[in-house]
């Protein structure tokens, strides 16, 4: 059996009498590309940061790729990409200089060829100054610099923050097919679709607390859908107490708002012959799904 | 040590060391271009004196009028403001920022996460700090030196120069790792530059104030200024053991507890 990329045991960090996580549980075993998702303020970036030994935790311990976060903390980021979740590079810099100053650490050339493959791959221009490039950019060549020593894990912190839809797509597919080369992709991020697109299981964090660990498969199948429905006159006494109808709330006379659970065929034979003046379906919040489901 | 660190480190300082050295060396000779003025207006500039309240030539680190008459006594005497606060000035602001400005920048959250550790980077930064400092003093000396082999009327003592060179030096050093230090101690990220001024002028000042008040010379020792030698002119002038001892003891220890207290640091971003 192999050793899991990532094994985190009763981890607890306090920031003095603040709660930051609290005896975290997890095991990302190799190969995975493991959802870690949470409301802001969770304790997702507090756990990343005390895996890569940014901070020290107050208890429990943790392995990456068999090595103790605190012993071996340099021959874990040597075989680790980060891309953190608001990036601040050094704004004297150009993005090139960026980029071959982030080689360097790995020993790899200035003038690798990997490094202008992927800035043209990612649309970074290479001589501009990192003061002058947007968030987006910055966030782009963030990516960069977490591929750049193809490492064997990749621990991504909101990456999709910043980025175009366009650029989000590319970062997918290489992510995809990294994954499928062996890299271990541990993905934190509160935008559920972000991680049923891409991850096999999911950690769901609470309020410094591990509420859950699922497969996505089986979260898709809890599918929840957030639905508020305006109606031409009243609303229809056959809606009130619908098995699958959950925290239902009466808006206007006219209007309601619920978060639908289950067969969505059956809402729809409700809703026929109704005259609907207008309709939307949305993904719930986290914190709705919590509600939902963990409270 | 990393050198890229080292060497991106030592870029990025270049510019604040050039100018920083600029500026004192231009004021070092600009102030001793004035020394033949100052000779040929002596009478004057003795019945000025006699006027001031007593101690305010203490304040300068001079115990004897005529003293200032000589090259080496004027040197000490004028340039004191320039190479022992500007210069302490200059290392710890230096020195306070070299590993903070990773945390308030943000940056660190980069740099810690590429494979490099926590000793590395601390004595990557603090190479840079020695290497500024040095050159700083070196440059600062050679300054002193062709100022005052050229502004000389009759011979001064070589030796008396570099010893206060060397005083000067280990000051500098002194107010470095203080600044590393502070800067390891704070919590939340954010520059420390006005406390480190801050706590330069305050230590000068209880040195000065220890001075001319004789009532209050014991309070000098807490202050570094304190075991610097300025009585240049008088001939028994050379480096004192317990002062060496003094700068050197407390740079070192400065730097472990730093260096323990930085391997251990939440780095809150």
């Amino acid at each position: 059996m192999s050793t899991p990329a990532i094994q985190i045991s009763d981890l607890t960090k306090r920031y003095g009498k603040d709660r930051g996580i609290e005896n975290i549980n997890l095991q990302v075993e190799e190969g995975e590309i493991f959802g870690f998702i949470g409301p802001n303020g969770a304790g997702k970036s507090t756990t990343i940061r005390v895996l890569l030994n940014l901070l020290f935790p107050t208890g429990g311990s943790a392995r990456i790729m068999g090595l103790d976060i605190l012993r071996d903390s340099k021959k874990i980021r040597a075989q680790t990409g980060y891309i953190p979740s608001e990036v601040n590079p050094w704004p004297d810099m150009t993005a090139r200089e960026f980029l071959r100053y982030s080689a360097s650490f790995y020993g790899i050339a200035h003038d690798a060829k990997k490094i202008p493959e992927l800035m043209e791959m990612f649309d970074v221009e290479p001589g501009r100054k990192i003061s002058d490039l947007s968030s987006g950019n910055r966030k782009k060549l963030s990516i960069i610099q977490s591929f750049l020593h193809t490492p064997a894990l990749l621990i991504v912190d909101e990456p999709t923050t910043g980025l175009d839809p366009l650029m989000q797509s590319r970062f997918f597919d290489i992510l995809r097919s990294e994954n499928r080369r062996g890299m271990t992709v541990f993905f934190s991020s509160h935008s559920l679709s972000d991680v049923q697109m891409l991850c096999g299981r999911v950690a769901i964090i609470r309020e410094g607390r591990i509420v859950n660990v699922e497969a996505i498969e089986t979260l898709r199948k809890k599918q929840l859908k957030k639905i508020r429905i305006e109606f031409v006159d009243r609303i229809p006494e056959i809606l009130t107490g619908m098995p699958g109808m959950k925290n239902g709330v009466n808006v206007s006379g006219k209007a309601m708002e619920f978060i639908w659970s289950g067969d969505m065929n059956g809402l729809i034979a409700a809703l026929s012959g109704k005259e609907i003046a207008d309709m939307t379906v949305e993904e719930p919040s986290l914190e709705e799904i919590f509600m939902h489901y963990y409270n | 040590m990393n050198r890229n660190l080292f060497l991106r480190e030592f870029r990025s300082n270049a510019t604040g060391l050039l100018i920083w050295t600029a500026i004192i060396a231009f004021l070092t000779t600009a102030t001793m271009s004035l020394y033949s003025i100052f000779l040929e207006n002596n009478t004057k500039i003795l019945a000025m004196i006699s006027i001031l309240p007593e101690g305010a030539l203490q304040f300068k680190g001079v115990s004897n009028v005529n003293d200032l008459f000589s090259v080496l006594g004027f040197y000490s005497a004028n340039n004191v403001i320039y190479m022992l606060v500007l210069g302490s000035i200059y290392s710890i602001v230096l020195s306070s920022n070299i590993l903070l400005k990773e945390e308030y920048g943000r940056t660190a959250e980069f740099l810690l996460s590429w494979p490099v550790t926590r000793g590395q980077v601390f004595f990557s930064k603090l190479a840079v700090v020695v290497i500024n400092i040095l050159a700083i003093n070196l440059i600062i000396t050679v300054a002193g030196y062709i100022s005052l082999e050229t502004c000389k009327k009759e011979p001064y003592s070589v030796d008396a120069f570099f010893i206060m060179s060397v005083y000067t030096l280990l000051l500098h050093f002194f107010f470095a790792t203080l600044g590393l230090f502070m800067s390891v101690l704070v919590k939340k990220p954010k520059p420390i530059t006005t406390l480190g001024v801050a706590w330069v002028m305050v230590l000068y000042f209880i040195f000065t104030i220890s001075n001319i008040t004789p009532d209050l010379s014991w309070a000098g020792y807490v202050s570094p200024y304190k075991f610097i030698d300025l009585d240049v002119v008088n001939p028994a002038y050379a480096l004192d053991l317990v002062n060496i001892m003094y700068f050197t003891l407390f740079s070192f220890l400065l730097i472990f507890f730093s260096l323990r207290i930085y391997l251990r640091k939440d780095i809150y971003l």
